[in-house]
């Protein structure tokens, strides 16, 4: 292989003429999700082609190539609409695989993960652990050569079908809570694994509350050191944020929305609220938050760009959020009594409702907004943390409730 | 396009920064708060001798020809220092007006003097109405053969009570012209006005028969006022981004520092959640200022709207942090002795100075197309 020394010319149209011989998109095919892969086939050709990750070594699917020159790969893939490139950025379950897990797994999972094979979700939360992860009950007790599994997650999407879920379980009950902590790859099609829906306030269900009771993890799927899961646990958290990026979703009324920095003045208008000078003050404001993300954003970018660490990078879940319930609030606003109706014959009701409920998925999601201000305030603008009463005393000893 | 590379103007910034640092301190601020003229005249010449009061100025009248770009990243520094001058009027309004009527001599007649920093101008542009619209102009101006005599009155004139020049914005009977006054001539009074920010002084002008010269417009001159007024809201919005950036920094590095309770109150949620805000409400207020600058330096068709949005985003962000920097000092920033309060009262000014927030709002929405 000489790939290495190719140029950006060269790469550019070896990864074009691939793509036209290789990719054949059907109707009615959907993006990556949690479960299955839906290309599966064209996936395991991505990975043979070493496609899937350019950057990692030879040894590992990939290419060795510069970042720069992966990037090159992305768009080619991106702009026939191809999946499958640009994993060693975006797989949340290859990366932390290939950083943590065991040689011998590693054999095994890394390839399924890249080609799409297995369908993965995660097993972080719990009832008794969601803004304090590290406060996590579920255990896992060695038995030989295998961990019996007993306890329960929630916020669990896709564990209907997924094949394994990266599960953070407590071994060792004598030290403070972030060290008794070990991380697995669980395999989720076993007796001792029941999935619930859970039934969200937008009526819908994304997510499932998992039941885990004497379930059997074999001891090779632990990554990282027994005990020290919390560490592990960083790195895929890590990855997640910088693949999650706005997961908010938009209307589902499947009616027509403006697009666009005039969408509300134009839903103000359908309305016949735009005469009203304190609605005009509102539409501005709340457009005025969504732009000012977007220059926050732009500026971060070229700040990084320019190799200087940006402050504004932590600030985007929060504007988000504050986006969402805003616009929510508004669209809520300019219906009137009307935002009393819901259902398909109300679209913007629907809309502005549902809005308005799942607006919460982003303050409340992947870190509260509580939990984003604190951390704003203490990794960005170095403010001390809160006393934490639980931090160096034997989690069998801590309060819970 | 400015005539400025970028790595010059980083120099010029810092050596700025330096200047402010050294002759703006707090100490001074508030010793020329306390005096008549509201400035130092040897400051003053040195931001000339480094270039601030020519930085907008087309070097063919002894200036830099310095854009948006280089004028918002000034006001940085300036609103970050609370510098006491005469900048806005003189460096800003007047040169800025004057370059965009259509009136050469009185380029050629004013400029240099203004780009040195040898005479001061200032511009009166609204009536005791003061929304800054062409509806409020409140002096006329009438033709006696080829002069003409102003009447009327202009209020919350910047920096009037040491003008060496006033540009006068008045209504002709073919409209809106922009007239030349010596502040000297017969029929000028001033009143000066008790200011709430104390580094700020301003005037009331009433015009009596007051002879003056019509400076040439080929156009609009309404519209070389509004260009004018475009240009010192992006001012005014550089200055609450350093100001706004300034005060976060003072704030948080007192709630690391100040323990109650046996802690430094910063690690209190309640404290830290209100420093989480203001950063979003500085960064956001520095975006929006940059943005505005950028869009207007490359003629870009967006430049209307990211000023709308800039002159209220940014003034409700300095108002917002200054009033929210207090209330997080807590008893200390209740006293005169804290410099707290010199941030908000100078975000005070620069929230009403041009139209309110309320006003680019509106203005905003327009330009969206409602």
């Amino acid at each position: 292989m000489t790939t290495q020394t190719l140029t950006d010319e060269a790469l550019k149209a070896e990864v074009t003429a691939w793509l036209a011989d290789h990719w054949k998109p059907k109707a009615g095919d959907q993006g990556a999700g949690f479960g299955l892969h839906p290309h599966r086939d064209f996936m395991a050709k991505v990975v043979e082609a070493r496609w899937a990750v350019p950057t990692w070594p030879m040894e590992w699917y990939g290419r060795a190539l510069s970042s720069a020159q992966a990037k090159i790969i992305e768009k080619a893939f991106a702009a026939v609409g191809a999946p499958g490139a640009g994993q060693d950025r975006s797989n949340l379950w290859a990366n932390t695989a290939m950083a943590h897990a065991t040689p011998a797994f590693k054999r095994t999972i890394v390839p399924a993960l890249l080609r799409g094979e297995v369908g993965m979700c995660l097993l972080y939360s719990e009832p008794g652990a969601g803004s304090d992860l590290a406060a996590i009950r579920t255990r896992a007790d060695h038995k030989g050569d295998h961990y019996v599994v007993n306890g329960q997650k929630v916020w669990t999407s896709g564990a209907a079908v997924a094949d394994y879920g990266m599960l953070v379980a407590r071994t060792d009950w004598d030290v403070p809570k972030h060290k008794g902590i070990s991380f697995f790859f669980l395999p989720m099609k076993q007796p001792g694994i029941e999935v619930r829906p859970l039934r969200q306030i937008t009526n819908e269900a994304h997510f499932n509350e998992v039941f885990i009771t004497d379930a059997i993890v074999p001891a090779d799927n632990m990554l990282g050191p027994l005990n020290n899961g919390w560490g592990v646990l960083q790195t895929a958290l890590a990855y997640e944020r910088s693949v999650m990026g706005d997961a908010a979703r938009g209307p589902r009324s499947g009616q027509d929305n403006p697009k666009g920095d005039s969408a509300l003045v134009e839903l103000a208008r359908e309305a016949g609220r735009l005469n009203d000078p304190v609605i005009r003050q509102e539409v501005a404001q709340v457009t005025a938050y969504k732009v000012l993300n977007r220059l926050n954003n732009a500026r971060a970018k070229a700040e990084l760009a320019q190799g200087n660490s940006s402050p504004i990078m932590s600030l985007g879940k929060l504007a988000m959020s504050r986006i969402l319930h805003e616009e929510a609030r508004l669209r809520s606003k300019l219906l009137g009594a009307g935002s009393l109706l819901e259902g398909p014959d109300h679209p913007r009701a629907e809309d502005a409702n549902f809005l308005s409920l799942n607006a919460y998925f982003t303050s409340i999601g992947g870190g509260t907004d509580q939990i984003q201000r604190n951390i704003i305030g203490e990794r960005v603008l170095g403010l001390p943390k809160e006393p934490e009463v639980d931090r160096d005393m034997a989690f069998r000893n801590v309060r819970s409730g | 396009m400015s005539a400025i590379t970028a790595e010059d103007l980083s120099v010029f910034v810092e050596q700025l920064k330096r200047l402010l640092a050294d002759r703006s301190s707090e100490a001074e601020v508030r010793r020329l708060s306390e005096t008549p003229e509201g400035y130092d005249p040897a400051v003053w010449k040195a931001l000339a001798d480094l270039g601030v009061t020519g930085l907008i100025i087309d070097e063919d009248h002894g200036g830099f020809g310095g854009d948006a770009v280089a004028l918002e990243l000034v006001m940085e520094e300036v609103g970050a220092a609370l510098l006491c001058s005469p900048l806005l009027s003189s460096a800003i309004l007047a040169p800025a007006l004057l370059q965009a009527l259509d009136d050469d001599a009185a380029k050629a007649r004013l400029l240099p003097d203004l780009a040195s920093g040898a005479k001061i101008a200032t511009v009166a542009i609204t009536g005791a109405s003061a929304g800054w619209i062409e509806a409020h102009v409140a002096v006329d101006a009438t033709a006696i053969g080829a002069d003409w005599s102003l009447t009327g009155k202009a209020a919350f004139v910047t920096h009037a009570h040491i003008a060496d020049v006033l540009l006068v914005v008045a209504r002709a009977p073919d409209g809106v012209a922009v007239f030349e006054v010596d502040p000297k001539a017969a029929g000028v009074s001033l009143t000066n006005l008790p200011t709430f920010d104390h580094t700020l002084r301003m005037s009331d002008i009433d015009f009596a028969k007051v002879s003056a010269r019509r400076l040439a417009c080929n156009g609009s001159a309404w519209q070389a006022v509004e260009a004018m007024l475009d240009l010192a809201l992006i001012a005014l919005a550089g200055e609450q981004a350093g100001g706004s950036r300034r005060v976060l920094e003072m704030t948080v590095d007192y709630a690391k520092n100040r323990y109650q309770f046996g802690r430094a109150i910063g690690s209190f949620q309640a404290v830290k959640h209100m420093a989480a805000d203001l950063l979003m409400d500085s960064e956001s207020c520095t975006s929006a200022a940059r943005h505005a600058a950028q869009c207007l330096a490359s003629g870009s068709d967006e430049a209307p709207s990211a000023i709308s949005l800039a002159a209220f985003a940014c003034a409700d962000a300095f108002s917002a942090i200054t009033a929210t920097s207090i209330q997080m000092h807590g008893g200390i920033a209740f006293t005169w002795a804290h410099p707290a309060h010199l941030y908000l009262r100078r975000a005070r000014a620069d929230a009403h100075l041009f139209g309110s927030s309320d006003f680019y709002r509106e203005r905003y929405v327009q330009q969206l197309g409602g």
